[in-house]
């Protein structure tokens, strides 16, 4: 008797449960009202093996709506983040999306996903008609491709066709005076690594026309164990090593190549080396890895650049990572323009925001720019140098020439028939 | 695919010892984990899905010893006795509920299990990724033997592990625990009815398991970044590998992770995009021709 | 064969009930939120009941169900994208393909036994999965479908107008699970029963428990595929994620979830945990946590399906009804 009471309280308790989780989920569209609070959704990883992504992209933005909404919001209306958790699986980040959109009333979405998790939130945003400013996603295809861009999303991160380009130029300069002719590469075996490397072999032969890549080497991503990668490397021998690998991938390579004495027989390369995450973890980094600055707060060189590192340091007891500004930069577009739209409404903001330009601590010359053409942004400061074990980590940056960049682009743009 | 490449490396000397033993590297570690896999199976009928978690939990107990008192042998007990512990309480208050109910229970407490241990990791050590960095009586330059390129701490490594291997062969054919461990996997009713607590057989079963698992993560520590989540590729590989040689046959384990470990090596260079796939590929086709794995018993 | 079945006209309108409700929800309650809700359920529920059709009624643990969802979804937003055939068209394809998928893989692995064939299927599925990952021209890799399927207008229904995909996912739904309902009511149906019980005497009364089987794994491989392909039009892509264990695993958990010994089950196990997911996924990024003590909860708890106890509860009443009649 006692036993089947109990059940049915717990029963009763269920539905409870059960009915209020519903009356939330699918309270009507009323909740943003007008000229209140303008919501903007922000799908994003939080769990998981890159939650790192997620959450610096959420301290970044968490710190900067601060400041905007400290000086008046968008057009005077407050912003209020929504930020939700994909998991990283596309299909939630379509899932998600749609639910920021439709049952939270949000009229913006800040896309901090990955680029599978970008094209996802690509449809979402075309099939509702809103604003999207992805930051996070790098594949150049998403605003480059006629057949894929849409009106309404933006970009606000690196471009891998712009990475490819500054990477290829500051590696043949290194081939070209120390005679380094024989090139390997080893880069994760997806999308964005295997994109990130072929254009960094076309554009160092560009500049370099004698480099040839005599091994290539495809780990996996998220691969425990690198030693059958390692020893094929230096079967080959190669003089110079190229490598996309990221994150926790790349310590757990140097760690292993270490042991292999990988890197007192070839120059290495590695573009994602200069970001803090890998710099702080790595306990026994060699000496001399040449690497693209991601974020790093003595590059640019400035007093704002150093401040906000320093600020965002002080706040969240971790360094910012690349992910960390190009969400600022995000932000501080939609709330720019905005601004100068005299209006948080995503339509009008999408107008203005087309050939921006805004003042830019990560900017090459202080500013950045969002391209009116293909609505990504660019200008940012980018440069390679060797980097060391301790701070300040990257000491000498050698920065690009983004005339060089965009010239370059536009004949790559060319070729791939995207105008 | 490269064919031409694969050939080349089969003929040259200094390729075949540095894939080889690579291979061998791989598989060794891959052994530890699996071999705990392959016991809980064997005596329990229960495939361990948390195993993987397991070595994940070793690997980041160790990190925590090693920065407290920065001495690797400490650490890698500790992970051991660690995950030991561990698995007695995973054991003990979830999983023993479940061993009568059919495998689709035991699947879903595993599946709770991972989630919420990688979960606790992300909370207890952060979201970001962390080093454990390589004990200085390591950071030596590697050997070169007969062409090929062997680091010294993998060298280390294989040795911990035919040591481990050995003494497991001993306590599994020569101890009191390792005859009722055997006499449980054939029949477990037999075993009860002579007055044997089979219940305390299975702790102990999970336990040993718990800290071969907790022994390789921690081990292996020094070269992989630890994450949330890190255990999974590991799963699928040991899992790969006991299916192979055969559930419950830890001499088959051995076998599946050498031959898992050579897959890599030369499929790297043959197969360099397809690894992974190979690796099932293998996995079916054994399964195909022995279901019960290469040293498995039918049945 | 089926017009013998008494319960044929009863199963016909309850189908027919729950397809009106659900064709005039959004009429009553307009949410594009439950709309979205009631589309991803529908493509779940295929999927889970046609994974029951092997685990519930014939006794096959499948571990590799998820590759009908990813293969159904590819192969479908392929022909779209590739083919630029017509959507009935597509679907076409995508259910013979799948059947002959099905067929092979079937053909294989019924031969093993138990847990081997849970493995055996399971190494299927991470075959595809690498497939899927490492055949980059064809699939997007771990991109996926980018750039959108297109959905031209057929017969006057438009799939890229959000009324119309509504009213297309949950018919879809419906009547696939009518056809199921049909398939394990008949005698086909009772011999997979039999099969599952009692393989000998199965054997025994002369039936061709391989090809019965086989059959069975063919059938639950097309309706898997029909599920991948109403996600596929839902976020207008295919992921590797679809084919990835982890989809067999969620499979898994909504038949346990739902509960096995009913028909109706593995749709419901597919409505409650999708809105777990949401609410965990809406209140905290721990959601492994959450999700992870909600199922302990459920496996050492309650042990049973949800509809296992509703059913429970009908017969014991009906038990207490005939009792006091008597």
């Amino acid at each position: 008797m006692a036993r089947k009471r109990a059940e049915l309280d717990r029963r009763t308790v269920l539905k409870g449960a059960a009915a209020g989780a519903a009356a939330t989920i699918f309270a009507p569209n009323i909740v943003a009202a007008q000229n209140k609070v303008v919501r903007i959704g922000m799908p994003t990883i939080l769990s998981g093996r890159v939650a790192q992504l997620g959450t610096s992209s959420r301290n970044a933005v968490i710190m900067e709506v601060e400041k905007i909404n400290a000086a008046g919001g968008l057009a005077g209306r407050q912003i209020e983040m929504v930020i939700r958790d994909s998991k990283g699986q596309p299909q939630e980040a379509a899932r998600v999306s749609r639910e920021l959109v439709n049952s939270d009333g949000c009229e913006i979405l800040l896309d901090a996903e990955a680029s599978s998790g970008s094209f996802a939130v690509q449809e979402v945003a075309k099939d509702l008609g809103v604003l999207v400013m992805h930051t996070n996603s790098e594949t150049s295809s998403l605003t480059a491709d006629p057949k894929i861009r849409i009106p309404l999303a933006f970009r606000s991160c690196r471009q891998g066709i712009h990475d490819a380009v500054v990477s290829g130029a500051y590696a043949a300069e290194i081939a070209k005076a120390k005679k380094i002719n024989r090139w390997g590469t080893c880069s994760p075996d997806y999308a964005y690594g295997r994109d990130n490397t072929q254009l960094f072999v076309e554009y160092l032969k560009h500049f370099y026309p004698q480099a040839e890549v005599t091994t290539e080497a495809w780990p996996k991503l998220f691969q425990p164990d690198y030693t059958e990668v390692i020893t094929r490397v230096l079967q080959n021998k190669p003089q110079a090593l190229y490598s996309a690998l990221w994150g926790g991938d790349l310590t757990s390579w140097v760690d292993q190549a270490s042991i292999y004495a990988l890197f007192s027989q070839m120059e290495v390369f590695a573009i994602n080396m200069a970001d803090y995450t890998v710099l702080t973890a790595v306990k026994n980094l060699p000496k001399g890895i040449h690497s693209a600055t991601r974020y790093i707060k003595t590059y640019p060189a400035t007093k704002q650049n150093a401040a906000w590192g320093d600020e965002y340091r002080a706040r969240f007891k971790e360094y910012p990572t690349n992910w960390s500004w190009e969400n600022w930069v995000g932000i501080h577009f939609i709330a720019e323009a905005a601004k100068k739209a005299n209006s948080a409404d995503g339509k009008k903001i999408a107008e203005a925001m087309r050939g921006l330009k805004i003042d830019c601590p990560f900017g090459a010359d202080g500013t950045v720019t969002m391209r009116a053409d293909d609505q990504t942004v660019i200008g940012y400061a980018i440069g390679w140098g060797p980097t060391i074990s301790q701070e300040p980590y990257v000491p000498e940056v050698k920065g690009a020439s983004w005339d060089t960049i965009l010239q370059l682009e536009a004949e790559w743009k060319k070729r791939n028939n995207y105008t | 695919m490269n064919l031409a490449a694969l050939m080349d490396c089969l003929t040259s000397a200094s390729c075949l010892v540095t894939q080889t033993t690579s291979g061998l590297i791989i598989g060794m570690l891959l052994f530890l984990v699996a071999a705990g896999l392959t016991l809980i199976f064997g005596v329990l009928k229960v495939v361990n899905f948390t195993h993987g978690s397991f070595y994940m939990l070793g690997a980041y107990l160790a990190y925590t010893v090693n920065g407290l008192t920065d001495s690797y042998v400490l650490a890698v007990l500790a992970a051991a006795t660690g995950v030991g512990i561990f698995a007695l309480i995973f054991e003990r208050f979830f999983m023993s509920k479940v061993y009568g109910s059919n495998v689709l229970m035991q699947l879903l407490v595993c599946y709770a299990f991972i989630l919420i241990l990688d979960d606790a990791v992300k909370i207890i050590w952060g979201p970001e990724f962390k080093s454990m960095g390589m004990a200085t009586a390591f950071q030596k330059p590697p050997l070169f033997i007969a062409g090929g390129i062997v680091p010294v701490f993998y060298l280390f490594l294989i040795i911990v592990t035919l040591v481990i291997s050995a003494a497991l062969y001993l306590v599994i054919t020569r101890t009191r625990f390792g005859t009722v461990v055997r006499a449980a996997a054939v029949n477990p009713s037999m075993v009860s009815a002579l007055g044997i607590n089979t219940g305390l057989v299975y702790s102990g079963v999970f336990v040993l398991g718990g800290m071969l698992a907790g022994l390789a993560g921690g081990l292996a520590a020094p070269v992989r970044s630890l994450t949330a989540g890190m255990g999974f590729s590991i799963l699928i590989e040991s899992f790969i590998v006991t299916v192979i040689g055969g559930m419950g046959s830890i001499a088959g384990a051995l076998l599946g992770s050498v031959l898992i470990g050579l897959v890599r090596s030369f499929g790297s260079i043959g197969f360099p995009l397809f690894v992974e796939g190979l690796m099932f590929l293998l996995m079916a086709v054994i399964l195909i021709l022995k279901p019960s794995g290469l040293l498995g018993k039918e049945g | 064969m089926l017009s013998t079945r008494p319960n044929l006209a009863r199963d016909i309108s309850i189908a027919a009930v729950a397809l009106i409700v659900l064709l005039l929800l959004p009429y009553v309650w307009p949410s594009r939120m439950m709309n979205d809700l009631v589309i991803r359920v529908s493509a779940f529920a295929l999927f889970a009941t046609s994974l029951n059709l092997l685990v519930g009624y014939t006794g096959m643990v499948s571990f590799g169900h998820g590759m009908f969802f990813g293969f159904g979804a590819y192969a479908f937003g392929l022909s779209m994208q590739r083919l630029g055939v017509s959507i009935p068209t597509a679907i076409l394809i995508t259910i013979v393909s799948s059947a002959l998928l099905g067929l092979v893989v079937g053909a294989i692995s019924i031969r093993l036994k138990d847990i081997y064939f849970s493995f055996i299927t399971l190494a299927f599925q991470m075959l595809l999965y690498s497939t899927v990952i490492a055949w980059v021209p064809l699939t997007g890799g771990d991109q996926g479908l980018m750039g959108g399927i297109p959905r031209p207008p057929f017969l006057g229904i438009d799939l890229s107008i959000e009324s119309h995909r509504y009213a297309f996912a949950v018919t879809i739904m419906v009547v696939g699970l009518l056809i199921l309902r049909q398939i394990v009511e008949s005698p086909f149906g009772y011999t997979l029963r039999m099969i599952r019980d009692n393989t000998e005497r199965a054997t025994f009364l002369g039936i061709n428990v391989f090809r019965a089987k086989l059959t069975a794994f063919v059938i639950a491989g097309v309706f898997g595929s029909l599920g991948g392909m109403v996600m596929a039009l839902f976020v207008s892509g295919a992921y590797p994620e679809f084919v990835n264990w982890t989809m067999s695993g969620e499979g898994i958990f909504m038949i346990m979830l739902g509960g096995l010994s009913t028909f109706i089950g593995p749709a419901a196990g597919a409505l409650i945990l999708s809105l777990l997911n949401d609410v965990i996924t809406r209140g905290t990024e721990h959601h492994g946590l959450f999700l992870g003590a909600v199922i302990l909860l459920f496996a050492l708890g309650l042990r049973k399906g949800v509809t296992d106890f509703i059913a429970d509860w009908f017969r014991t009443r009906r038990e207490a009804s005939t009792r006091s009649g008597n």
